[in-house]
C-alpha cells in the first residue's frame, strides 16, 4: 500500500512541483497517472520510491514513511521501470542483467537462477546477447524483465510505451497486465490514452502539481471538466461516444457509454438490428 | 522532388540490407508521414534523403536517391544541407548553444546568410514556431515541446526546401505533439516546403500527412493517401502498425455490413459516420 | 541553482565583459596564483575572487565549486603534509616529520587552487557558450574547430553529470546502495556504471557531430559570427587590473 498524505515536494527547495497531494494506492490496483509534461507525474513516482523526499506531508509505503527508508531498501517492495532503459541496463549479457538485482539486493541463489531462467524463457531472450546491441523495444523489455524477475509486490512504470512500436507496446503491456492479474500492484505514468483506457483500472489526473481527479478509469476519462483541466483527450472511442451523446438527441445509452471498439460495435449492431 | 530509384542500402557493419529496392517519388510540397515497426528501416529512409547516408554512415549503396535533381551520393553533405533541413531524434545533443537566439543564429552564420538579412530571418523563424517570447531563454530551462520548436526554428531559418524529422514527438505529451504538427503543417503550407516525418503516432500522421508510407523489413509496403492506406487495416496490423481507433471502429462496422462509407481516420469523421449509420 | 558549469543569465559586471577578455583575465589571474607562493598574497587573491563571485551573484555556484575544489586540493594537501618535512617538527613520522613548514605548504596549495579556479569557472557561468567560441575565434584567432571542440566538451560536462545521476538513480531503484553513507563503497559501486555512461556519451557525441554537420559546421570561418564583441573601457580596466595583479605576484615572488 502506498499513501500520500498532504504531500508537497520541490527540487532544490525552489518552486513547489507538487502541492498538497493525497491518494492511497491499494494492493492489487492498476493505476495510471495522466496529465501534460510538467504536471508532476514523474515527481510523484520518484516520491514513491524515496528518490525524492517530500518537503511537507508524508509518503507511506506499507505504513512506513519513505523518510525512514533508503531507496535501495525500498527496491524490494517497489520495482521501478525508468522511461529510458539505457539508464538501467549496465551488464554485459542479458543473463547478467537479469541477475543484477539479486546481486545488488543480496545473494544469487538457486532460486534466483531459476527465476532468471524462467524470465529468459518467457520473453524469448538469448541469455548471451549483449544488451546494448539489442533494439530499443527489446532493451525496454529486458529492463522490465530485470525488474519483475525480483517479483516486487508493486511495479512503477514511467512511460513504459514511449519509443516502442505497436507490437512492442502490446508485448510490454501484456506482461504488465498479466502481473497485475496475479496480484502485482501496478502504477504507471502514461501519455497514450488508448493504453490507459485499455489497461488501467483507475486514473489519477494531475495538473500543475495537483491531483484534479482520482477514480475509475472511464469515470475520469469521461469527465469533461477534468479532461479540460488536465489538457488530455480521452481514448478515441470514448470521445466518439461522448460527442454523440452531447451533440445529438436520443442517442441510446449503450452507445453513449461505450468506451471500447467491441462495446461500440455491439451497441451499434444491437440498435441497428433492433430497428429493423 | 525527391526521387528514390531502386535504392538499397546495407550498413557496413550490417549483415543484410536495411532497405531493399525502394522506388518512390515525393512531389514538392508534400507532407509525408513514414511509419513502421521498430527496425523496419524507416529512419534509414530519411537518412538517405538528408545525406547522412552515405556521408556519415558508410555502407553499400545501390540505386540512386536525388533531391531536387541533386544526387545524394555525388553532392556533399554540406551542400545537401542547404536543401534539406534535418531535426534529429536526440534534441538535447543537437543543441550547440546556451540560449535560444544563438541556436537559431548558428546555421544562418555557417551558411553565410548576408548580415543584414539575419535579424529578420531569426524573427521570422521564432514567429513561425510561436516562440518569440523564448528568444532570450536558456535552452536548458525549456520543456521538451519548447525545445522541439527551437530545433525546428533553427532549421527553418535556413529556408530549406525539404524538412526531415525523426520522431519529433516521441518525448512529448499529446497536447504538445499536436501543437508541433500543427505548426509544422502550417509552415510547410505557407512556404511550399516538403516535409518528411518519421512517427509512431499513427493518429497524428493520418490527420496531417498527404502521403503515408508504411515500411516493413526494408521495403515500402504502402505509399498512398492516409485514407487509402488505412483501408488495409488488417494487413497493417500484421506489419505491426495499428490504425487509429476511429478507423478500427468503422472498419469493424463495415465488416458487419453496417457501414459502407469511406475509411475514417479521426474522431470527427467517425462521429459523423456513426450518426449516419444510426439515422 | 544552475548545473555545474552552466550559463546563468544575468547582467553583472562579469556578464558585461568581452568574452575573450574574460578568458584572458581569468588565465592571468590563475598564472598570478601559481607564480607566487606567498600565503598572504594568495589569501588576498582568494578574497578578490570570492568578492567578484559574490558581487556578481554567483554565491551559490561558487560555494558548490569551492567544495569540489577544496575536496580535490585536500588530497594534494595531505600528500604534501606527509612528504615535505620543513619547519619546526610537530609530529614525527616513520620517514620524517610533519612540521610548521609542511602545514604552510599544504595550506598554500589549498588556497592557491581555490583562488586560481574560481575566476576560470566563473567565466563559464557568466558567458554563453557560443559567445566564448565566437569571440575566441574572432579576437584570439583560435581556429574554429578547436574552439568548438573545447566549448562542446564543456557543454557536455553537465549533460554527462546529469546522465550519471540519472543512471545512479535508476540503479538505486534496483537496490544498489548508492544511498549508503559509506563513501568508499559508493565509489566502488559506481565503477560498473561507466558502461551505460559511456554508451550514452558515444551516442550523444555522435548525433551531436552529425547535427552540427548538417547545419553547415564545415563552412564556418572566422567571419561567420553574426555578433560583434567590442572591447570597451571596462574590458581595458579589467585587463589592466589582472596584469597589475600578475606584476605584483612576480614582484612578491622575486623579492621573497
Amino acid at each position: 500500500m502506498i499513501e500520500f498524505v498532504n504531500v508537497s515536494a520541490s527540487y532544490d527547495g525552489e518552486l513547489a512541483v507538487l502541492q498538497d497531494v493525497n491518494f492511497t494506492i491499494n494492493d492489487g490496483d492498476f493505476v495510471a497517472f495522466v496529465g501534460t509534461n510538467g504536471a508532476g507525474k514523474s515527481t510523484t513516482m520518484r516520491l514513491m520510491n524515496g528518490l525524492l523526499k517530500p518537503t511537507a506531508g508524508e509518503v507511506l509505503v506499507d505504513g512506513v514513511p519513505t523518510t525512514q527508508l533508503k531507496t535501495s531498501e525500498l527496491a524490494r517492495k517497489l520495482g521501478f521501470l525508468f522511461q529510458n532503459p539505457d539508464r538501467q541496463i549496465c551488464c554485459n549479457t542479458v543473463r547478467e542483467e537479469l541477475l543484477f538485482g539479486f546481486k545488488a539486493q543480496g545473494a544469487v541463489d538457486d532460486q534466483a537462477q531459476a527465476r532468471v531462467d524462467a524470465m529468459i524463457e518467457r520473453f524469448g531472450f538469448n541469455p548471451d546477447d549483449e544488451p546494448y546491441l539489442l533494439n530499443r523495444g527489446t532493451r525496454q523489455l529486458l529492463a522490465l524483465a530485470s525488474i519483475i524477475v525480483m517479483e516486487p509486490p508493486t511495479i512503477i512504470l514511467d512511460e513504459p510505451t514511449t519509443g516502442l512500436d505497436f507490437r512492442e507496446c502490446e508485448k510490454v503491456m501484456g506482461v504488465v497486465r498479466d502481473l497485475n492479474a496475479h496480484g502485482t500492484t501496478v502504477v504507471m505514468v502514461c501519455h497514450d490514452m488508448e493504453v490507459v483506457g485499455d489497461f488501467a483500472h483507475r486514473v489519477i489526473a494531475m495538473t500543475q502539481g495537483r491531483v484534479v481527479a482520482d477514480g475509475n478509469t472511464f469515470d475520469v476519462l469521461r469527465n469533461e471538466a477534468v479532461l479540460k483541466a488536465a489538457h488530455i483527450l480521452p481514448p478515441q472511442v470514448t470521445e466518439v461516444s461522448m460527442t454523440l451523446d452531447r451533440d445529438f438527441a436520443n442517442v441510446p445509452t449503450s452507445i453513449a457509454c461505450a468506451n471500447t471498439v467491441e462495446h461500440m460495435v455491439s451497441a451499434v449492431t444491437q440498435v441497428c438490428e433492433g430497428g429493423r | 522532388m525527391i526521387e528514390f530509384d531502386n535504392f538499397s542500402f546495407q550498413y557496413r557493419e550490417g549483415t543484410e540490407p536495411v532497405l531493399r529496392n525502394i522506388s518512390l517519388s515525393i512531389p514538392d510540397g508534400a507532407f509525408v508521414g513514414i511509419t513502421g515497426a521498430a527496425g523496419s528501416g524507416k529512419s534509414t529512409l530519411t537518412y538517405a534523403i538528408n545525406g547522412i547516408i552515405p556521408h556519415c554512415y558508410p555502407g553499400d549503396f545501390y540505386g540512386a536517391v536525388s533531391v531536387e535533381g541533386y544526387d545524394t551520393v555525388d553532392t556533399s553533405l554540406t551542400d545537401l544541407s542547404r536543401l534539406v533541413g534535418s531535426v534529429c531524434q536526440d534534441i538535447d545533443s543537437q543543441m550547440v548553444s546556451t540560449v535560444v537566439e544563438d541556436e537559431i543564429l548558428y546555421g544562418l552564420e555557417n551558411f553565410a546568410v548576408p548580415r543584414e538579412e539575419i535579424p529578420a530571418r531569426v524573427d521570422e523563424a521564432l514567429e513561425a514556431m510561436g516562440i518569440a517570447d523564448l528568444r532570450e531563454r536558456t535552452i536548458d530551462s525549456l520543456s521538451g515541446g519548447q525545445k522541439q520548436k527551437v530545433a525546428l526554428a533553427s532549421v527553418i531559418a535556413l529556408h530549406p526546401r525539404v524538412l526531415v524529422l525523426d520522431e519529433p514527438t516521441a518525448e512529448l505529451d499529446p497536447a504538445s505533439s499536436v501543437a508541433v504538427f500543427e505548426l509544422l503543417a502550417r509552415y510547410a503550407r505557407e512556404h511550399g516546403t516538403t516535409v518528411i516525418v518519421v512517427e509512431q503516432k499513427i493518429a497524428l500522421l493520418s490527420d496531417y500527412a498527404d502521403l503515408l508510407v508504411i515500411v516493413d523489413e526494408g521495403q515500402i509496403r504502402f505509399a498512398d493517401t492516409p485514407d487509402a492506406v488505412l483501408a488495409h487495416a488488417d494487413e497493417l496490423l500484421a506489419l505491426g502498425v495499428n490504425c487509429p481507433r476511429s478507423t478500427t471502429l468503422m472498419n469493424e462496422l463495415a465488416k458487419r455490413g453496417l457501414y459502407a462509407g469511406p475509411t475514417v481516420r479521426n474522431v470527427a469523421q467517425a462521429t459523423h459516420a456513426l450518426m449516419e449509420v444510426l439515422a | 541553482m544552475a548545473k555545474f558549469l552552466e550559463y546563468v543569465p544575468g547582467n553583472s559586471l562579469l556578464h558585461q565583459l568581452n568574452p575573450s577578455v574574460k578568458l584572458v583575465c581569468a588565465v592571468l589571474f590563475a598564472i598570478a596564483c601559481f607564480v607566487c607562493s606567498n600565503l598572504v598574497f594568495l589569501l588576498v587573491m582568494l578574497a578578490l575572487a570570492l568578492t567578484l563571485a559574490i558581487g556578481c551573484g554567483f554565491g551559490r555556484e561558487t560555494a558548490g565549486l569551492c567544495k569540489a575544489v577544496f575536496a580535490f586540493s585536500l588530497i594534494l594537501a595531505v600528500v604534501i603534509l606527509l612528504t615535505t618535512p620543513y619547519g619546526v617538527p610537530l609530529i614525527t613520522l616513520p620517514w620524517g616529520f610533519i612540521g610548521t613548514g609542511s602545514l604552510l605548504a599544504a595550506l598554500t596549495v589549498v588556497v592557491r587552487l581555490m583562488a586560481a579556479a574560481i575566476p576560470l569557472f566563473l567565466v563559464f557561468y557568466a558567458t554563453k557558450m557560443s559567445d566564448i567560441t565566437n569571440s575566441a575565434v574572432k579576437q584570439l584567432h583560435v581556429p574554429y574547430k578547436y574552439a568548438f571542440t573545447f566549448t562542446s566538451t564543456v557543454h557536455f560536462i553537465p549533460v554527462f553529470m546529469n546522465d550519471m545521476s540519472a543512471i545512479m538513480e535508476a540503479q538505486t531503484a534496483r537496490g544498489v546502495e548508492f544511498d549508503t553513507s559509506n563513501f568508499v563503497k559508493k565509489i566502488r559501486l559506481m565503477v560498473p556504471l561507466c558502461v551505460p555512461l559511456l554508451v550514452s556519451s558515444v551516442r550523444k557525441t555522435n548525433s551531436a557531430a552529425i547535427a552540427a554537420e548538417v547545419r553547415g559546421f564545415n563552412l564556418r570561418t572566422r567571419e561567420s559570427g553574426h555578433k560583434d564583441y567590442p572591447i570597451g573601457a571596462l574590458d581595458v580596466a579589467a585587463l589592466l587590473v589582472c596584469v597589475a595583479l600578475l606584476v605584483v605576484a612576480i614582484l612578491v615572488a622575486v623579492l621573497a
